[in-house]
């Protein structure tokens, strides 16, 4: 009965890690696309919200560092870590006013950041605070 | 004696047996001694250096300085274009991608010899190993993703070169590619485990050949699966320009040596690559370090592979495209021909010493395409297409003399270039052009239509024409003012659009859609083997030119995985796709952009000039033409920038 309930641990851990391996690989490297030792902080409202595989979107109409309004475009994780954190396809709508904290793109000039905290203030909603609440 | 006898003759038989049971064995009726199969499912042994290096490892990379730059400068994000996102892994990376292999066996069902391996990749297209001894298509036929390979076996290993892959990474975390290099593999069975050692050999970016082993094992339990694209995701890369081009400024980018915050036993100066790196006696910081090791020659003549893409050799190559669309490389200089049944439209008629053979090879053309007979395969007087007799098909295709085939209707000039122009008189003749009341717009009774944006007509016939009067023969005879010119019916049952691309090369280039063939011929805008061509004087600008080709990444759609689909045919080089032209124009922009930088600093032309600011290209664009150098494009954009 243990070895069963142990050769099940370790199964569903390959395939736990099989997903993260993949996640990391898929498309491209957060590392190297994102400036993981910067953080901004967004606030605005929710365009749409992308809610997919291998990662998810949301997109944000907020002001930059010059107070212009940009379309920005925010990486998230795909639908099974976040459907395990309780978010859905549902979960997000269009008009949200939304307040994200994200690491920017290393390229100069591109409008787009992977999500670590989000708070919509009207519900109090909240990601990121939690410690297994990160983009994976 | 009788139990003796029999004893003796079971000896006897016994050692018949012994003696030619090996011998049977030996021979393996029904089958023959083969090298060792490959075919079956292969995962990857993860004991090599992982996948996904740091961002700016560069560690074990024989990078020339053009490749370091060319690192340097390169963003990560570019995945999120629209044009890359479904790409696959890079051929040099691909074996070390996660999921595995997959080796399916081709066999020729006459002869079951093998014809070609296929493998197969988690995020792969198919890739065909091709054995049976094919020649590598020539220097103008498109590049892909996975290339083009052959295998040959030496000994139990089998050694795959593979050529015309596009442009892509070495490795994550950087390194890059150009589009011209080599990559021999060498695939060595033991048993259950497989090497595959590969030797990526790019001059424009090594100084010499990259080698890397990766180990996998059989594994017949499981299998490669498919990872399908995200073609819905089309606002990755944040804010609002499509034809955004993420990257960096030479010596800006602050992140490449970020990863050494944690490997402070590595010096900065290994880690930033380079061949003599890759030798035991390298020590960071020795003078003159390149010369004091033995590294190894590229095998690649690249001015040569370069200059295969539009051969220079007084001949016209021809190579069929898609639907009906043909490519003719008429010494070095492309004709785009749309060949069938309605006659011949041309895209272009290149140099005037060209003209004869163009001549002869369209006219070959057009009655192979359109005329030729074939072999009857419908009796009687019902044969669908002949409602007019009583003779069945085989009295008109095979007995019968076929009709010739039609002539040249339309020539489409996509700019006043002497290089594109020149056969415009000679085979506006050859052609025919119906037009109302019988002659066209000089009196003669036939010639081809001559079509193009009035700015060319301008040019040809201008009184002060640099160069001198051209002959009025050779003038358009239709041309355009709008945004864009339809034909105004179809031709070869497809419809075909001019556009006309401002201010690019120069004031009057235009471009042509063929619609139903897919295939965009898009004139000097798009070169494989040179820098965009501007002729300031003649109105061309940077910014005509980006625009050009932003539109024709706009019209291009990929077929499958960011490749084919839409083919696009450049004045000089290669045939691409859209992701060839999107690779183009990041280039463009890439140089654009920095010369910006430098003049918004208040630098002078000769300043920008002496920074070198296209030294991560130039051994791909600048060895072709002559005419048309770094330095003069350099100098174009400085002048023409906004």
């Amino acid at each position: 009965m243990d070895k069963m309930r142990f050769l099940k641990g370790c199964a569903f851990g390959a395939i736990v890690s099989l997903a993260l391996v993949a996640a990391a690989e898929a498309h491209h490297s957060y590392g190297a696309t994102y400036n993981v030792k910067d953080q901004v902080k967004i606030e605005g409202e929710l365009v749409q919200f992308q809610f997919r595989n291998p990662h998810s979107f949301v997109h944000i109409e907020a002001p930059d560092e010059h107070g212009e309004m940009q379309r920005w475009s925010v990486e998230w994780s795909g639908t099974a870590t976040l459907t395990r954190q309780g978010i859905n396809r549902a979960t997000l709508r269009p008009g949200d006013e939304v307040i994200l904290t994200g690491r920017p793109s290393r390229a100069p000039g591109e409008r787009r950041l992977l999500m670590v905290t989000l708070l919509r203030p009207a519900d109090g909603l909240s990601w990121g605070q939690r410690p297994d609440e990160v983009t994976d | 004696m009788d139990r003796v006898v029999c004893g003796k003759l079971s000896a006897v038989c016994a050692l018949a047996l012994l003696v030619g049971f090996p011998v049977q064995a030996q021979i393996l009726i029904g089958r023959d001694r083969t090298p060792p199969d490959l075919a079956g499912e292969w995962v990857w042994q993860v004991d090599e250096d992982p996948g996904q290096p740091p961002y700016g490892d560069y560690l074990g990379v024989p990078f020339n300085d053009a490749g370091r730059l060319r690192a340097d400068t390169t963003a990560e994000s570019l995945w999120g274009s629209p044009e890359f996102r479904c790409r696959p892994h890079s051929m040099p990376h691909q074996w070390r991608g996660i999921g595995g292999a997959r080796f399916i066996k081709q066999l020729d069902p006459l002869t079951r010899v093998p014809v070609a391996y296929h493998v197969q990749f988690w995020r792969s297209l198919d890739r065909p190993i091709y054995l049976d001894g094919r020649a590598h298509p020539p220097g103008y036929a498109p590049h892909s993703w996975t290339g083009f390979s052959t295998g040959e076996w030496i000994g139990d290993t089998l050694v795959v070169t593979t050529t015309h892959i596009k442009d892509g990474f070495l490795k994550r975390g950087g390194p890059q590619t150009s589009d011209m290099y080599s990559m021999t593999e060498y695939l060595t069975r033991h048993d259950e485990y497989l090497t595959i050692t590969q030797i990526v050999d790019d001059p424009i970016y090594l100084a010499e050949p990259f080698v890397q082993t990766t180990n996998y094992a059989l594994d017949i339990d499981s299998s490669v699966t498919m990872e399908s694209c995200v073609t819905s995701a089309l606002g990755d890369m944040g804010g609002d320009d499509p034809h955004f081009v993420p990257h960096f400024l030479p010596d800006q980018n602050p992140y490449v040596t970020e990863w050494l915050e944690d490997q402070d036993w590595i010096p900065e100066q290994a880690a930033r690559g380079g061949a003599e790196t890759l030798y035991p006696g390298y020590a960071a910081g020795a003078a003159n370090r390149l010369a004091s090791f033995p590294i190894s020659p590229t095998a690649v003549d690249i001015e040569a592979r370069i200059a295969s893409q539009a051969p220079r050799d007084g001949e016209v190559h021809v190579l069929p495209v898609q639907g009906n669309i043909f490519l003719l490389v008429a010494d070095g200089t492309n004709i785009t021909a749309s060949v069938g049944p309605d006659g011949v439209l041309l895209v272009n008629t290149g140099s005037a010493q060209m003209t004869s053979k163009v001549i002869e090879t369209v006219s070959d053309l057009a009655e192979r395409v359109a005329a030729s007979p074939r072999p009857n395969s419908c009796m009687g007087a019902q044969c669908p297409g002949f409602p007019y007799g009583w003779a069945s098909p085989a009295f008109n295709s095979i007995a019968a003399s076929p009709a010739p085939a039609r002539p040249i209707r339309y020539i489409v000039n996509t700019s006043a270039a002497e290089v594109h122009t020149a056969g415009n008189a000679r085979l506006s003749a050859e052609g025919f052009f119906q037009r109302r009341g019988g002659t066209n717009v000089l009196g003669a009774p036939s010639n081809a239509s001559i079509i193009a944006h009035e700015n060319v007509l301008i040019a040809m016939s201008s009184p002060n024409r640099p160069g001198g009067d051209l002959p009025p023969e050779s003038w358009p005879t239709d041309t355009y003012f709008y945004k864009f010119q339809k034909l105004s019916e179809y031709f070869n049952g497809e419809g075909i659009v001019v556009y006309h691309e401002p201010a690019a090369n120069t004031d009057g280039d235009s471009i042509v859609m063929f619609r139903q063939s897919e295939v965009i011929s898009a004139g000097d805008i798009f070169s494989t083997v040179s820098y965009p061509f501007i002729d300031v004087d003649g109105g061309g600008t940077i910014r005509g030119v980006l625009d050009g080709l932003n539109h024709i990444i706009d019209l291009s759609v990929a077929e499958y995985r960011s490749q084919g689909g839409t083919w696009v045919i450049p004045s000089h080089g290669r045939v691409a796709d859209v992701a060839d032209v999107a690779s183009y124009r990041n280039m463009v922009t890439m140089v654009r952009d920095r010369v910006a930088s430098l003049k918004d600093q208040g630098m002078t032309l000769e300043q920008v000039l002496a920074a070198g600011l296209t030294r991560d290209f130039d051994g791909r664009y600048d060895t072709y033409d002559p005419d048309w150098t770094a330095d003069r494009f350099v100098a174009a954009v400085y002048r023409t920038l906004d």
